[in-house]
């Protein structure tokens, strides 16, 4: 490994880590999409701060395009309080017109400037070692390495002090301003350090690759954890994995750092998603055809129990009484003997004590509703479940 | 170039024809169709779809090594229908919430597609340049044949809507009521949200991923400002969305170095400002002089009421008072004065005012809703 790629990793992980700390609290604020506005939308920021600095990394343009990053969530706020329009319509229409702008200005002042959409956009991390800091004279390492180095430190430092009231508000914004806690301080700090983040990373990786960087690995690891605390760990490692794995992909198709990055990004999803044990696809489905299973076997108790005559229990009545599939009806009669619910004499079907100590319970549970009836129902009588 | 010779080169040179044709094609099927997407609270499924559809344009020309516009359209609406649908996959079936999904499927699609993309430039074929085109639009690239395709999708979903034009109505206002009498909501759910994806599919090559959205939703939005009755919205935003298209290549084609597509954008944004500001019922500049004349109207009533509790301690309700008793009460002006005896509700007599009947029995109805006002 050569020192440009060393560089290159430290960088990427750099950007991982500072986008995932405020990503988690974006995703739990149901504000991902804001960080797609931020990202576009800092574009005519950027162009102005180079017209002014002529230098892409000065950290006036990295105020000033984070200025546009706030001036955006204040404009979705805006037009959002005069009720005319919805919150994403809102969004929907501030980030296209001031990107446009950004594009437009760009186009006008081609000859003028070296910047190009295109950077802007998709980023190129490849280049981001031979910009150079030079600190007394001597080679201090990447420029982008120190500026994310910064800004990480800024986030980390902001997230130790207020964890405990961006948690409170988070979660509860009714107790938190209860507690005297600000939310619109808060939501304005996020917000600005979410486009401090957007901005100082967007020149080394790109727009989107920062969306992917904010959202996924936040959204991977709230399928994994309710624990904010692990999220937030969950969530750094995704993304550094994602970034150290992805830049070694680039390095074997030889194409974008960025796009791979995110590929990697979406690998990681695509299993949590799937594969998460109680929260992912595959276990929400197996839960759910369980549950299917066992309310029917419930339906099937109740009836047995509503008829005492023996030809309303005879097994081939009953398929056609509930009109059940024939699969179906198998699974749910044997589950039913497997729990020892109910047994079978010349195809007449009965409850057992312990099928009618079952079925009382749940009635007492439907006619209540209380929610302690049914807790230990499932515990207490099945020895096998759906 | 100015415009009045852009309208005048606009019945002679083909070109600019075919282009001013296309972008206000697309603007009028983006408005109709983006009225459903607004109205079904995913003003953003459009900005996620258009990224979502970039792989599927790298992976058209990987498999077919064509440019075919057709052929890579088509990738593209696959890919931009599995985002679709993969969103409402992850809305229905996890707890996470609808604007992560979007965002999620938004970046993660791009940057694959950005993978592939440049895979497919470091590729030896040559015949690749081009595909960036899809990035940020160039409506300078349309010819007849992909005007044609738009006017033909146009007709299509016109017709579409046209046919299940109580259906669709039924579901964006009242899903559950839809479904009580038996209709297939999932169905027609599919239907709408294949004819948007497709429209985005149409306009990338147009506006470009990132401003496809702003064409979707803009107009729709603007429209809406303007009415509350889904037929016009849907037929205003077709008109705005077509204006914004035409004027937008107007602007861009007569100045230089204009991009196309963020120009149309902004013109549309431009008649969203203006309906937000100037729509009669809905925009703020109406609303504001509603409020302040209410303001007034309130003001007025209550010094009529202030006036009617000192005449109901004189035993004629005619007793002229000195305008200075009313000092005490802070909502008087000479101007509010003048415009209450205006209403005739009182008598002014140099420094002195007096009730009259019509005033009184204002007053004493004042908290009586059954009374009609003027």
């Amino acid at each position: 490994m050569s020192s440009p790629q060393i560089e290159i990793q430290i960088i990427a992980a750099l950007v991982a880590v500072s986008c995932a700390i405020p990503g988690v609290f974006l995703v739990l604020r149901k504000m991902a999409l804001i960080s797609d506005a931020i990202s576009h939308s800092i574009l005519p920021g950027i162009v102005l701060g180079f017209f002014i600095t002529q230098d892409l990394n000065s950290p006036l343009l990295i105020i000033l395009a984070a200025g546009t990053g706030i001036i955006t969530v204040v404009l979705v706020e805006r037009i959002q309080k005069t009720g005319l329009v919805k919150e994403d319509t809102a969004i929907g229409l501030v980030f296209p017109a001031l990107f446009s702008v950004g594009v437009l200005l760009i186009a006008k002042n081609a000859n003028d400037i070296h910047l190009d959409v295109d950077a802007v956009l998709l980023g190129e991390l490849a280049f981001a070692p031979f910009d150079r800091f030079l600190l007394l004279g001597i080679d201090a390492g990447p420029k982008a390495a120190w500026i994310m180095g910064v800004i990480l430190l800024i986030t980390l430092s902001l997230l130790y002090l207020f964890f405990k009231e961006l948690k409170v508000s988070t979660f509860d914004v009714g107790l938190s301003s209860a507690l005297g806690f600000s939310p619109a301080i808060l939501h304005y700090g996020l917000m600005s350090v979410s486009s401090v983040t957007v901005v100082g990373a967007f020149d080394a990786v790109g727009a989107i690759l920062v969306v992917a960087l904010m959202i996924a690995p936040a959204a991977a690891a709230y399928l994994l954890t309710a624990d904010l605390k692990k999220m937030l760990w969950l969530s750094v490692f995704f993304g550094v994995f994602a970034a150290i794995s992805g830049y070694w992909l680039a390095h074997w198709l030889d194409s974008s750092i960025a796009g791979s990055i995110t590929t990697v990004l979406a690998l990681v999803f695509l299993l949590v998603y799937f594969f998460a044990p109680k929260k992912g696809l595959l276990s929400v489905m197996y839960r759910q055809k369980q549950q299917r299973t066992e309310v029917s076997l419930l339906t099937f108790l109740l009836h047995l129990n509503n008829h005492q005559e023996t030809q309303e229990r005879h097994i081939n009545h009953l398929r056609e009484h509930i009109n059940w599939q024939q699969v179906k009806a198998n699974t749910v009669v044997g589950l039913a003997l497997d729990n020892n619910l109910i047994t079978i004499t010349n195809e007449v079907i009965s409850l057992t004590t312990k099928g009618l100590s079952f079925t009382q319970t749940a009635l007492e549970y439907i006619i209540t509703n209380k929610d302690d009836k049914i807790e230990h129902l499932k515990d207490d009588f099945f020895l096998f479940r759906g | 170039m100015s415009i009045t010779e852009y309208f005048n080169l606009l019945f002679t040179d083909y070109t600019l024809r075919t282009i001013s044709l296309g972008t206000s094609v697309l603007g009028a099927i983006c408005g109709m169709l983006g009225s459903f997407a607004v109205l079904r609270k995913q003003s953003l499924l459009g900005d996620a779809i258009s990224h979502a559809a970039l792989p599927g344009i790298a992976i058209a020309f990987l498999i077919t090594g064509a440019k075919d516009t057709n052929i890579l359209l088509l990738g593209a609406l696959v890919s931009g229908l599995i985002g679709a649908f993969w969103i409402r996959g992850m809305i229905s079936k996890t707890h996470l919430k609808s604007d992560t999904a979007l965002g999620l499927v938004l970046s993660l699609f791009f940057g694959f597609g950005m993978l592939l993309l440049t895979y497919i430039q470091k590729q030896p074929n040559a015949n690749q340049a081009g595909l960036d085109k899809y990035l940020f639009g160039q409506a300078a690239t349309l010819v007849e044949s992909d005007v044609l395709l738009m006017v033909l999708v146009t007709a299509i979903a016109l017709v579409v809507v046209l046919l299940f034009w109580k259906e669709f109505k039924l579901l964006l206002f009242d899903q559950d009521y839809a479904n009580t009498l038996g209709f297939n909501t999932r169905v027609i759910d599919i239907l709408i949200t294949f004819f948007i994806v497709l429209a985005i599919v149409i306009g990338l090559q147009t506006v470009g991923v990132v401003l496809m959205s702003a064409m979707l939703l803009a107009p729709a939005a603007a429209a809406r400002q303007w009415t509350s009755s889904l037929a016009v919205m849907v037929f205003l935003a077709a008109l705005i969305g077509g204006f914004s298209g035409v004027f937008g290549t107007a602007i861009s084609a007569t100045q230089n170095n204009l991009s196309t597509g963020p120009v149309i954008v902004l013109v549309a944004s431009f008649f969203v400002v203006v309906s937000f500001v100037f729509s009669p019922t809905r925009g703020l500049l109406f609303k504001q002089i509603r409020l302040i004349k209410n303001r007034r109207d309130l003001q007025l009533k209550k010094t009529l009421q202030f006036m009617y509790g000192i005449a109901q301690t004189h035993e004629n309700i005619d007793h002229p008072h000195t305008i200075r008793i009313l000092n005490n009460f802070q909502g008087f002006t000479k101007k509010s004065l003048r415009k209450m005896e205006e209403n005739q509700w009182i008598l002014l007599n140099k420094q002195q005012w007096s009730l009259t009947l019509k005033g009184f029995t204002e007053a004493q109805n004042l908290f009586n809703q059954q009374t009609q006002h003027e």
